[in-house]
């Protein structure tokens, strides 16, 4: 809460750290290019779109194959993977504080299973064609994602009160529900199986810019709305009825955080499927490093997220190369350990 | 005095079971006022629906008389401030950042805390003796602590009202003082309505100014602290027999349970009339369990006020008595001597001996004279400075030993001698 001078510096570390992570994720892959080349792309895409500045990045150099690759493959994958991490992390620290539970992940009212089905609905109707530049499953994905947490949100609701253990019980049995239904698709259509499995371990590969674009504007304006209501949740975790008596509006500020935060997951599954650990574990790790303060926590733990998902992505497309590991194998064998070593040093509860 | 809170016919149920019934309260501004009562008699339900935790199923509760649901969370955050009952919180914030939590209803939304809010949060950081943790984290610290911090984040929401639920039920006698003496301080400097659920009535009756008593949902009594803490109606609420007396050292008001059993052996009656020689708080055992035992009793000369006094007035006794702190009256002392000449036994209690009362020992020194049984009940036999007149005191009880006065050491003894 006190505005303690190292917050700042914390925030300049994430962002030089955030932006040396896609440069050098940019170089690293099959094509040999070169840092300084990767660099100058980067600045000739930021500069196009300040065009006041009037100044001209020299790409002459660089052969026009590299430029191709990092404009058009790697740079909007590593853009994605960021805004994904990004929202995941920041919805997990709003749950999280929210629910009072630190088990609460951007899943756990039953959004990924709510995703998973309707992929898999989609890939069983072989729906390949797109619409506006988006695949039918990524759709699925989404109004499954919604509709799980439409009817999770009803099923805890009581009156004008949405008690936040009956949410998370709703959460586990329409989760479990789903995720019956989907397997039962997987059993009658077992050529699927595969496919279906693929999806949810998450995967940026093949991603492209038109995802970029429909997955920025939702998660930017989400991750500010619940911004805003970050210092609400520092006083819910005093307790809903303490947080009432010192002017918080609860049932009002825990409907604009579950809508919130469900169209933000519902936008990064359906463009990436479901890349589990992220939202769980990068928030205990900010909270660990920066401060229980959400207001400073929730921008912490989404930039931690997203350089963190960059990482994942690029050893996802590089380490077997050229064959892909879905992005949610890594972050669960990469994070775990991590997350595990943080907790026995700092012994502090969570 | 203004009315601060009034609640208007409440009734709030919890399934099927009535928690509260019908109930109707004004509380005063700037005022100390605790809720008392049994387990499950709705205190906390009450304090709650105040709060607006809980709404009332039935009726309502206006707050400067507006009903409550009519104001907005943060409008009601810096009329009324609430201590709940767990402060426990599970994260690390620092006690600063707790205290700073409660000037939430007088920031804008899309504001950081500014100079002024920080004045105000030192400022209740130091009344409440917190400061010096300001850099602690909130669960690292003692329950004592972590009770004064959760006070000052009231305090630092500026509200002209507090309710607390059991401020000090988890904390030791020290800490309990130290928390109440501090509410008291803030209601006395501050203006701050202080309206507090206590399981402790003793407590209850040495801070508040009012009492409200609660019995199965329905208030028993509301008042002064003097007419609440009366026999009758914490006997109606708590259902066991109280002495209440005054301390002697405080001037407070206290309260003494008798113990549930006695209850269900009823009192015979027993024939004997028995005067006891008391004064300055020896002989309230000994009435008591007389009392208990069925014996009429009659006790003097005592000064009015003295808590022997006390007892005797609250179980209907014969009492000759004396105006406050003054020497035994010719008049005080003949209506003594009466008493003790219609009893059939007396019993001399270990009193303090003084100028003022010596007057006693010329009375029992009579009876014996004129043949009645006396008894000298010594129960602090290894107190031996109770003679406060040079001597003069001392050399009349030998005397009166010397007349037939038969010292006796524990009470079991004087029960079994007196039934004969």
């Amino acid at each position: 809460m006190t505005n303690k001078p190292q917050n700042g510096k914390i925030f300049i570390v994430l962002i030089v750290a955030l932006l040396t992570t896609m440069v050098v994720s940019a170089t690293v892959g099959a094509a040999d290019i070169t840092v300084v080349s990767s660099l100058k792309i980067f600045l000739s895409h930021i500069l196009s779109y300040t065009p006041i500045l009037g100044i001209q990045i020299d790409l002459t150099d660089i052969p026009s194959s590299h430029i191709a690759i990092v404009s058009n493959i790697r740079l909007p994958r590593i853009l994605l993977s960021f805004l994904v991490g990004y929202a995941l992390s920041v919805v997990g620290v709003a749950f999280q504080g929210m629910l009072k539970n630190p088990m609460a992940d951007p899943f756990i009212i039953g959004t990924s299973s709510g995703a998973a089905l309707g992929a898999a609905i989609a890939i069983m109707l072989k729906l390949n064609t797109a619409f506006l530049g988006i695949g039918f499953v990524s759709i699925f994905a989404f109004c499954g994602a919604l509709l799980s947490t439409f009817i999770v949100y009803n099923l805890a609701r009581s009156k004008a009160k949405v008690p936040v253990t009956t949410l998370l019980l709703a959460g586990v049995a329409i989760g479990q529900f789903f995720t019956a239904i989907m397997s039962f698709i997987m059993i009658i259509s077992s050529k699927d199986v595969t496919s279906i499995v693929f999806w949810t371990m998450g995967s940026f590969s093949s991603r492209g810019w038109n995802h970029v674009w429909i997955a920025f504007f939702p998660i930017l304006i989400g991750s500010i709305v619940l911004f805003f209501f970050s210092k609400d949740i520092n006083l819910m975790l005093l307790g809903e009825d303490t947080a009432e008596n010192m002017g918080v509006e609860v049932e009002r500020t825990k409907k604009i955080i579950l809508i919130t935060s469900a169209l933000m997951t519902a936008v990064a599954v359906s463009v990436s499927g479901i890349i589990g650990f992220v939202g769980l574990i990068i928030p205990h790790i900010a909270r660990m490093i920066v401060s229980p303060d959400n207001r400073i926590l929730m921008p912490a733990s989404g930039l931690i997220g997203g350089i963190f998902l960059v990482v994942v992505d690029t050893f996802a497309r590089t380490i077997i190369a050229p064959t892909e590991v879905p992005v949610g194998i890594i972050t669960a064998l990469s994070g775990g350990p991590f997350f595990i070593y943080l907790l026995r040093r700092s012994k502090k509860m969570i | 005095m203004k009315k601060s809170i009034e609640v208007k016919d409440i009734a709030f149920k919890y399934n099927d079971e009535m928690i509260l019934k019908k109930l109707n309260v004004a509380i005063k501004e700037n005022t100390f006022i605790s809720i008392i009562g049994p387990n499950g008699s709705g205190k906390s339900t009450l304090l709650k629906t105040i709060a607006r935790n809980l709404l009332p199923q039935e009726g309502a509760v206006f707050l400067k008389e507006k009903n409550l649901q009519s104001y907005s969370a943060k409008d009601l955050a810096k009329e009324m401030a609430v201590v709940p009952q767990t402060t426990e919180v599970n994260y690390n914030f620092t006690v600063e950042d707790i205290v700073l939590m409660g000037r939430h209803p007088h920031i804008k939304r899309f504001k950081r805390e500014g100079v002024k809010d920080f004045e105000i949060v030192k400022e209740a950081m130091e009344l409440t003796n917190t400061w010096h943790l300001r850099d602690r984290f909130i669960n690292e610290i003692s329950g004592g602590e972590r009770q004064r911090a959760i006070i000052a984040r009231a305090l630092a929401q500026e509200s002209k009202i507090i309710l607390l639920d059991e401020p000090t039920s988890a904390l030791d006698i020290h800490h309990q003082i130290e928390i109440l003496d501090l509410l008291k301080e803030l209601k006395e400097e501050k203006d701050v309505t202080i309206v507090a659920v206590l399981h402790d009535l003793n407590l209850a009756a040495r801070y508040s100014e009012e009492i409200l008593l609660l019995y199965e949902g329905e208030v028993v009594t509301i008042g002064s602290t003097e007419e609440v803490i009366t026999v009758e109606n914490l006997k109606k609420a708590y259902n066991i027999d109280m002495i209440v007396e005054r301390n002697v050292y405080t001037g407070d008001l206290q309260v003494f349970p008798i113990s549930a059993k006695n209850k269900l052996n009823k009192r015979c009656k027993k024939s004997k009339l028995l005067h006891i020689v008391c004064g300055g708080g020896v002989g309230k055992d000994i009435i008591q369990s007389l009392y208990e035992e069925g014996y009429d009793l009659s006790i003097g000369v005592v000064n009015i006020g003295d808590s022997d006094w006390e007892i005797g007035r609250i179980l209907n006794l014969k009492i000759a008595e004396e105006s406050p702190f003054s020497e035994i009256s010719e008049e005080a002392m003949k209506k003594g001597s009466q008493l003790a000449t219609e009893a059939d036994a007396i019993i001399l209690t270990s009193i303090p001996i003084g100028k003022g009362n010596l007057k006693n020992l010329q009375i029992v020194k009579e009876q014996l004279e004129q043949g009645k049984t006396v008894y000298f009940y010594n129960e602090y036999k290894h107190v031996t400075k109770f003679d406060y007149t040079n001597g003069d005191g001392i050399k009349m009880l030998e005397h009166l030993k010397y007349l037939g006065l038969l010292t006796l050491n524990c009470k079991a003894e004087l029960i079994k001698v007196l039934k004969g």
